[in-house]
C-alpha cells in the first residue's frame, strides 16, 4: 500500500456515484411505470408533485382480462416447471458428475449442444410433438419443452463436482445408498446452486411469451404475459396509465419475491458462480 | 438431450393419436377461428356475441374463436400451428398478407368455396377489395379494414383565428393551419401543429402521402415496387419539411400507440390515424374535435388497411360451407354496421351504410361517413411478396429520412434497391 490515502477515497466517491447512476437508470422504468400506474391517464407523461392519486387503473386493468386465472395459470406453471426441473437436472447432473458410464463424455456434449439452440426455432417442431402427444392448449404443453434443461444439468453438474469426494466416502461407511448420498450430500451443499437456478427459471418461464402464446388457445391455459398483451391495442392507441398498472400487477410477486429474499439471493448468485 | 427426449416421446406420442378421433361423432361442426386483439378490451365480448349468434341461427356449426395479441402474434401463431399439422380453419389476418398466405399454400380461395357466390363477393366496396384479390381470385373477404383520415381539435382551431369546421383542403394550406396552431414559448414547443405517426409501420401513413401526391408504391401482382420514382421522394420531402423546415411537425420518429395521447392532452392539434381510432377519440377527447378527408396533393388519397377473413386448406367440407356462412353472417348489412357503429372501423359494404341504424348513427355522428367517403380516393395497401421484408425496407429507409440520417431521394433509392433485391426472383 503505497497510494495516498486520499486516492481511494476518491475511487470510493466514484464507484459509489456510478453505482448510483447505474441503479438510477435501472430502476427509471420501474418508477415511471409506478408513477403513471397510480395516476389518472392525464399526468401519464406530465410531472406534478400534487397530482390526483388513483387506484383506478389497477381496477381498470383487472376488470379488462381474467387476471386472477391467468395469476393461477402463470403459478401452476413455473411451479411445475421449476419441480420438474430440480428432480430431472439433479439426477442427470449427479450421473454425469459422478458415475463414469461408456459415453458420458458425448452425451454431456449433447446436453450442451442444446445450450446454443435458441427454443424459438424448435416453434414448429416442438407444436407437432405437442400435437401428437394430445398436449395442444394445456399447462403441461407450456411447460414440458423446458423441463429437461441443459443450462440446468450443466450448472449442477459443476457444483457437485466440487464436493469432495471424502464427504461421499464417509457418507457410504455410514452406510448411505447412492440415492441417500446425493439426497444428503450433494443436494444440501448445492443449495445456494439450487437458489440461483430456481430464480433464473422462475423469472424466464413468469415472462415467456412466445412458446405459451402459440401452443394455447384458451384463458384456462394461458399464462400472464399471453393474457396481458390483449393490451397492446396497437389500432386504438395505448393509455399507458392502464397499461403500467396492469404490467405492475403482473411482475409484481417476482419484484416483492426479490426484495423479500434480495440477500439470499445475491449471496447464492456470488456462491453459485452466475454473475 | 434434444435426442433423448425427442426418443422418449416419440414413443410416448403414438399412444394418444390411435384413441383420439373415436369421440367426434354427432357433436356440430368445429369451425377454429384465430383471431387478433388489434383493438382492446371489449372487442372479445363482441366477437363471443357474433359466435353464439351465429350457433343459435345454425345448430349444426359451432366457431370457436381463439384471441391471439397483435395481427402480428396472430399470423406467427397461425403459421406454426398450420407447419405443425394443426391449422385453424379460419383467421382474421392483415389484408396484405395475402401474398404470404398463398406463398404458404395456406389459405383457399372464396371462389371455390360452396355457396360463395359472385354477387356476394363483389359486393364489399372495391378498394377493400383490391387488396383482397390477386390472380383473379379473391383470398380474402373484408372484415375489419381502416383507412387514415385527419382528426383536428376544434378548440385549437379557434384560438388560432382559424374556422373549426373546416380542415386543410390541401398540402399547401395544411402547412399554413399547422404553423398558425404551433405553440411556442421560447425554444419549447407546447403545441405542435400535425403529427403523423413514423413508428412500427411508418410505409402506411407515408402511402397516404405518396397517393396524394399521385404515385403508386407496388403493382397489382406485388412483384415489382416503384420506390425511386421522383414523386415519392417528393412526398417522403413534404414530410420531412414539416419538422426540419417548417417545424410545425415533432421532429424524428413520432410513436403511433402515443399519437392519439398526445391529441388528447392538446400536444398536437392535428393528427393523422387509422379510423379504427374513432371511437376511442370520441371517448376520450375532452374537446370538440373534427374528422376529415386527409388533405389532397396533386389529388386525395390515402391506403386502405386492416384485416381480411381467410379460410385455410384444413377445413373439411363441412368445415368450409361453415365457414361461408359465417362469414355472410357477420358480414349482412345490419352486423357489418353495427359492427362499424361500435369499434369505428368501416362498415364493408355500402349496403351497411344504408341499413336505419347507419343512418342514424352518421346523422349523429358526421365523422362516421368521412372514411366512406374517402373510400372512392382509397389506394391499396402497400402488400407485395415477401411482404414482412419489402416494408422493412422501406420503413427503415423513411426512418432513416425523418431523423436527419438521409436525404430524401438517397433514402427511397436505396429501399427501391433492397426491395428490388427481395423481389427479383418473383417476376
Amino acid at each position: 500500500m503505497t497510494q495516498a490515502p486520499a486516492l481511494p477515497r476518491l475511487g470510493t466517491i466514484l464507484e459509489t456515484t456510478a453505482a448510483w447512476l447505474l441503479a438510477l437508470v435501472w430502476v427509471a422504468p420501474l418508477l415511471y411505470a409506478v408513477w403513471a400506474a397510480i395516476h389518472p391517464t392525464g399526468y401519464a407523461t406530465r410531472f406534478e408533485l400534487f397530482a390526483p392519486l388513483t387506484l383506478s387503473n389497477f381496477a381498470a386493468a383487472w376488470e379488462a382480462a381474467p387476471f386472477a386465472r391467468y395469476f393461477l395459470n402463470t403459478f401452476a406453471l413455473v411451479t411445475m416447471v421449476l419441480v420438474a426441473q430440480f428432480v430431472l437436472c439433479t439426477l442427470a447432473a449427479f450421473a454425469f458428475a459422478r458415475a463414469a458410464f461408456w459415453g458420458s463424455g458425448i452425451l454431456f456434449g449433447l446436453v450442451l449442444v442444446q445450450l446454443m439452440i435458441m427454443p424459438d426455432i424448435l416453434l414448429v417442431e416442438n407444436y407437432r410433438t405437442m400435437r401428437a402427444l394430445g398436449l395442444v392448449d394445456t399447462i403441461l404443453s407450456i411447460g414440458l419443452p423446458y423441463m429437461a434443461s441443459a443450462f440446468g444439468i450443466f450448472l449442477l453438474r459443476q457444483t457437485f463436482k466440487q464436493v469432495p469426494k471424502e464427504l461421499e466416502e464417509a457418507a457410504r461407511v455410514e452406510g448411505c445408498g447412492t440415492l441417500g448420498i446425493l439426497l444428503r450430500v450433494y443436494v444440501p451443499l448445492a443449495k445456494p446452486t439450487y437458489l440461483a437456478y430456481g430464480l433464473t427459471s422462475v423469472s424466464y418461464h413468469w415472462n415467456n411469451f412466445l412458446w405459451p402464446l402459440v401452443i394455447t388457445n384458451s384463458v384456462e391455459t394461458r399464462p400472464l404475459t399471453v393474457g396481458l398483451s390483449v393490451f397492446a391495442s396497437t389500432d386504438q392507441g395505448i393509455d399507458w396509465a392502464i397499461i403500467s398498472a396492469a404490467t405492475l400487477m403482473t411482475s409484481a410477486p417476482l419484484l416483492l419475491g426479490f426484495l423479500l429474499f434480495q440477500r439470499q439471493f445475491v449471496q447464492s448468485f456470488m456462491r453459485a458462480g452466475i454473475k | 438431450m434434444t435426442i433423448t427426449r425427442r426418443l422418449a416421446l416419440g414413443g410416448l406420442a403414438a399412444a394418444p393419436l390411435l384413441s383420439a378421433p373415436a369421440l367426434r361423432a354427432q357433436a356440430p361442426v368445429e369451425i377454429v377461428f384465430n383471431y387478433p386483439i388489434a383493438v382492446g378490451g371489449p372487442i372479445t365480448r363482441i366477437i363471443d356475441g357474433y359466435c353464439e349468434d351465429f350457433a343459435r341461427a345454425n345448430p349444426g356449426f359451432r366457431v370457436k374463436p381463439i384471441y391471439a395479441g397483435s395481427y402480428q402474434d396472430t399470423l406467427t401463431k397461425t403459421l406454426t400451428a398450420m407447419r405443425g399439422g394443426d391449422a385453424p380453419q379460419m383467421a382474421c389476418l392483415l389484408a396484405v398478407d395475402i401474398f404470404t398466405l398463398i406463398g404458404e399454400d395456406a389459405v383457399l380461395a372464396w371462389d371455390d368455396l360452396p355457396g360463395a357466390e359472385k354477387p356476394w363477393l363483389d359486393s364489399f366496396y372495391p378498394s377493400f377489395l383490391e387488396n383482397s384479390r390477386t390472380a383473379g381470385k379473391t383470398w380474402g373477404v373484408p372484415f375489419q379494414r381502416s383507412t387514415v383520415v385527419m382528426y383536428w381539435n376544434k378548440e385549437a382551431f379557434r384560438e388560432a383565428g382559424l374556422n373549426p369546421e373546416t380542415p386543410p383542403a390541401d398540402w399547401a394550406q395544411q402547412v399554413e393551419f399547422a404553423q398558425k396552431l404551433t405553440k411556442r414559448q421560447g425554444d419549447a414547443t407546447s403545441q405542435w401543429g400535425m403529427q403523423i405517426p413514423s413508428s412500427g409501420f411508418p410505409y402506411w401513413l407515408f402511402q397516404g402521402l405518396t397517393t396524394q401526391n399521385d404515385v403508386r408504391l407496388m403493382n397489382a401482382e406485388g412483384n415489382r415496387t416503384f420506390f425511386n420514382d421522383p414523386k415519392v421522394a417528393e412526398a417522403l420531402q413534404y414530410w420531412m419539411d414539416l419538422s426540419m423546415k417548417h417545424r410545425v411537425h415533432p421532429a424524428g420518429i413520432v410513436e403511433w400507440g402515443t399519437t392519439p395521447r398526445d391529441f388528447f392532452e392538446r400536444k398536437v392539434a392535428m393528427m393523422w390515424t387509422t379510423t379504427g381510432n374513432l371511437t376511442n377519440v370520441r371517448a376520450n377527447a375532452p374537446f370538440p374535435f373534427g374528422v376529415g378527408m386527409l388533405p389532397a396533393g396533386k389529388r386525395r388519397g390515402s391506403p386502405t388497411g386492416g384485416g381480411n377473413l381467410y379460410v385455410f386448406k384444413s377445413a373439411s367440407a363441412a368445415q368450409r360451407e361453415g365457414a361461408v356462412r359465417f362469414v355472410k353472417f357477420l358480414t349482412t348489412p345490419e352486423r357489418a354496421a353495427q359492427w362499424g357503429i361500435d369499434t369505428g372501423y368501416v362498415a364493408v359494404t355500402p349496403a351497411a351504410f344504408e341499413t336505419p341504424a347507419m343512418r342514424a348513427h352518421v346523422a349523429g355522428f358526421p365523422a362516421a361517413a368521412v372514411a366512406r367517403d374517402q373510400l372512392e380516393h382509397a389506394v391499396a395497401e402497400l402488400s407485395t411478396q415477401e411482404n414482412q421484408r419489402v416494408t422493412k425496407a422501406l420503413n427503415d429507409n423513411l426512418q432513416a429520412a425523418l431523423t436527419g440520417r438521409k436525404q430524401a431521394a438517397p433514402a427511397m433509392a436505396d429501399a427501391q434497391a433492397e426491395a428490388e433485391r427481395i423481389l427479383r426472383s418473383y417476376r
